[in-house]
């Protein structure tokens, strides 16, 4: 066991996207930043946004990251790249001994997730993949669940849509114009946070946020997804029917002991919500059902000249952060494993992985267990 | 004034009577009992038969049009004996036994009160004045405890069935099911619409006794309607945790229906819903349970 009053010394190896996850490592009191680390060979713009996070809490940056790995004296490392990058730079730190915090998705590539499951495994470290498991309302399905009081849990859905616009609407493209860059459109992005899809490899809206309710099921259940049959359409921005990549979602779920789910995810325009977009979790039990809403508690807020585009309900008690660096540091001291680890992360991304085949395919897919 | 003859249950026909003073062009002439012992009372001053085969043999003449509102098996049985009356009939709801009786010559109306829920009224309503612009995904989560379930599995899928082929305006083009093996009275279908139009329903007749739960999401491509109990409920304290109260939608579904069949016949045209309705929401169930049973996808062959 750990010094539980120890303070982690916390690299973060590149932040180059909403930069929550470095920014919840710094706000705990056990984890400290000491330092922005990078390779060299990255792109001005990462350089950019690194330097920027850097100068901002006044830590060096460091464009090598063996040598800020070598120098900092780091316990742990916190990955914050665009997702192709999430699992080798996690497997470089966990190579180096370090605990490894990482944003989601945890990869474009399923491989990539195994080498990092097996990295993680040989090097006896912990690994946090972000994750929305501790908000208010889904700590609530979890105590209702594990109390039995809807019994043995028969089904369970998660409806998660982002209400957020991603650029020019579908169908805006004019004659002759060129299909949107996918990257340049993420680094644009940028400016308002919904630059969670950020990289060289365009993502649907079930491989950026698929996590977030696939953690939901797997929370509650405590079971894997075995096959899937899923639906995908671009139906909303132009930059994701330029890319070929999803916008709307719909995906059947076949679990480990029978549990039967579902998913519905897209991202739906502004238009479509008053606030980040509705999103539900419906259980149904032998013995009842529950239905939650993520988004409680929540505090409505309307006044004169309010912008259009500013949420009308504001979430509030929402100690998700803090809370899964809670997670992480007991994690750390007692050896315990975290709410999202390696194994669970990358069944996570098997289950999406397999669920946008199906929607290419129009047939049940099995989600590829780890070998 | 359209005499109307009303073949139902005590229960029925105080939910009709209670309707009465809503009830535009048309008034209640007759009641036969859907089974001995039980009484039109509640309609007012009508001729009460003495079954249901009765109103069919000796008071034809008391009525211009004849509502069945049993069991799904004797409406259509009844539907199919009155089909040579040549009366207007609103019949159901019935499920896909009314497809049997095949096109009629005079308006045969199937009742989908599923329609005509104030709320999913709304919905339909945003939808045909294109706020939401294209269609793209319909959730629909229907828990009902065993009790208000009632009926086989199909009976159970074609309301929502046939909310999403009306919603999207067509029949899917594959269906996908899951139905769960540790609660055979729970099953989940993936209808997969023109346009990539997608449909994600569930529903569980499997809920303890009390209440049920019905939530309806259409997202499109310019906004999204969410018809939802959840939005709806408010809170009773009484000791101990409070209990969450849903707030009625009152019978407009019933009154509405009826109104529309009443108002068909006055404008001698084809109600808003149809028998092919119901037999594509028919046939739409059991491509379901087609597919649940074979566990493979199963394309559509209901017609548009």
């Amino acid at each position: 066991m750990a010094d539980p009053k120890k303070t982690f010394r916390a690299g973060v190896l590149s932040v180059v996207k909403h930069d929550y996850l470095p920014r919840a490592v710094a706000a705990h009191p056990r984890f400290k930043l000491v330092v922005v680390a990078d390779d060299a060979d990255q792109p001005d713009w990462v350089h950019e946004r690194n330097q920027l996070f850097a100068d901002e809490f006044g830590i060096p940056y460091v464009r090598d990251v063996p040598k800020a790995i070598a120098e900092y004296n780091l316990d742990l490392a916190a990955v914050s790249s665009e997702a192709e990058r999430h699992c080798d730079l996690a497997v470089r730190a966990a190579d180096a001994g370090l605990h490894v915090i990482a944003d989601k998705p945890m990869s474009t590539r399923l491989s990539e997730c195994d080498r990092l499951v097996e990295a993680v495994q040989r090097n006896d470290i912990k690994f946090l993949l972000w994750n929305r498991n501790y908000l208010p309302a889904v700590i609530q399905a979890k105590e209702a669940v594990q109390s039995g009081a809807i019994g043995e849990l028969h089904a369970i859905h998660v409806d998660f849509y982002f209400s957020k616009d991603a650029g020019p609407s579908k169908g805006t493209r004019q004659p002759g114009d060129p299909p949107i860059n996918w990257l340049e459109r993420q680094i644009e992005a940028h400016a308002d946070g919904s630059d969670g899809g950020v990289g060289n490899e365009a993502m649907g809206e079930l491989q950026i946020e698929g996590i977030y309710p696939l953690g939901y099921v797997q929370l509650l259940t405590g079971q894997n997804v075995q096959r899937v049959f899923a639906r995908t359409a671009t139906h909303f921005h132009q930059a994701n029917v330029d890319n070929h990549v999803d916008d709307l979602a719909t995906v059947s779920l076949e679990l480990e002991n029978g549990i039967v789910g579902s998913l519905c995810i897209g991202r739906i325009g502004a238009a479509g919500h008053p606030d980040i977009g509705e999103i539900k979790i419906h259980a149904v039990g032998s013995k009842g059902g529950i239905v939650i809403s993520e988004a409680r508690p929540e505090v409505s807020i309307h006044y004169r000249d309010q912008p259009p585009l500013e949420f009308k309900n504001e979430r509030i008690a929402n100690e998700n952060d803090f809370l899964l660096m809670d997670d992480f540091a007991r994690a750390l001291d007692t050896g315990c494993e975290t709410i999202l680890n390696a194994r669970i992360g990358r069944d996570i991304a098997a289950t999406v992985f397999a669920a946008v085949e199906s929607g290419n395919t129009g047939q049940p897919v099995e989600v590829t267990p780890l070998k | 004034m359209i005499r109307l003859a009303l073949i139902s249950s005590t229960e029925t026909s105080e939910a009709y009577g209670a309707l009465i003073t809503r009830l535009h062009r048309a008034v209640w002439t007759v009641y036969a009992p859907a089974n001995s012992g039980e009484s039109g009372q509640a309609l007012g001053k009508v001729t009460e038969a003495a079954s249901a085969d009765a109103i069919l043999a000796d008071q034809t003449d008391a009525f211009d049009a004849l509502v069945i509102d049993t069991d799904p098996a004797s409406t259509a049985r009844l539907a199919k004996a009155a089909s040579s009356l040549s009366k207007p009939i609103l019949a159901g709801p019935a499920g896909g036994k009314l497809g049997a009786l095949g096109q009629a010559d005079t308006l045969l109306m199937p009742a989908h009160p599923w329609r005509f829920i104030p709320s999913i009224q709304s919905v339909k309503r945003s939808i045909d004045a294109g706020k939401l612009g294209q269609a793209g995904l319909l959730r629909i989560h229907r828990w009902l405890p065993p009790d208000e379930g009632g009926g086989s599995l199909s009976e159970h899928i074609l309301p929502d069935a046939d909310l999403a082929c009306w919603l999207f305006g067509g029949a899917p083009k594959t269906v996908w099911s899951l139905q769960s093996a540790a609660n055979p009275d729970y099953i989940q279908f993936h209808l997969g619409f023109a346009n990539d139009g997608m449909a994600m329903i569930d529903v569980a007749a499997s809920l303890p006794s009390g209440g049920d739960y019905f939530s309806l999401t259409m997202i499109g491509d310019t906004g999204a309607v969410y018809a939802d109990d959840h939005h709806n409920m408010n809170l009773l304290y009484a000791g101990g945790q409070p209990n969450a109260i849903r707030t009625s939608q009152g019978r407009s579904d019933l009154a509405d229906q009826l109104q529309e069949f009443v108002d068909a016949i006055g404008e001698q045209r084809e109600a808003t819903v149809t028998l092919a309705d119901t037999s594509r929401a028919a046939a739409v169930a059991a491509q379901v349970i087609e597919s649940a049973q074979t566990k493979k996808v199963v394309e559509g062959r209901a017609g548009n």
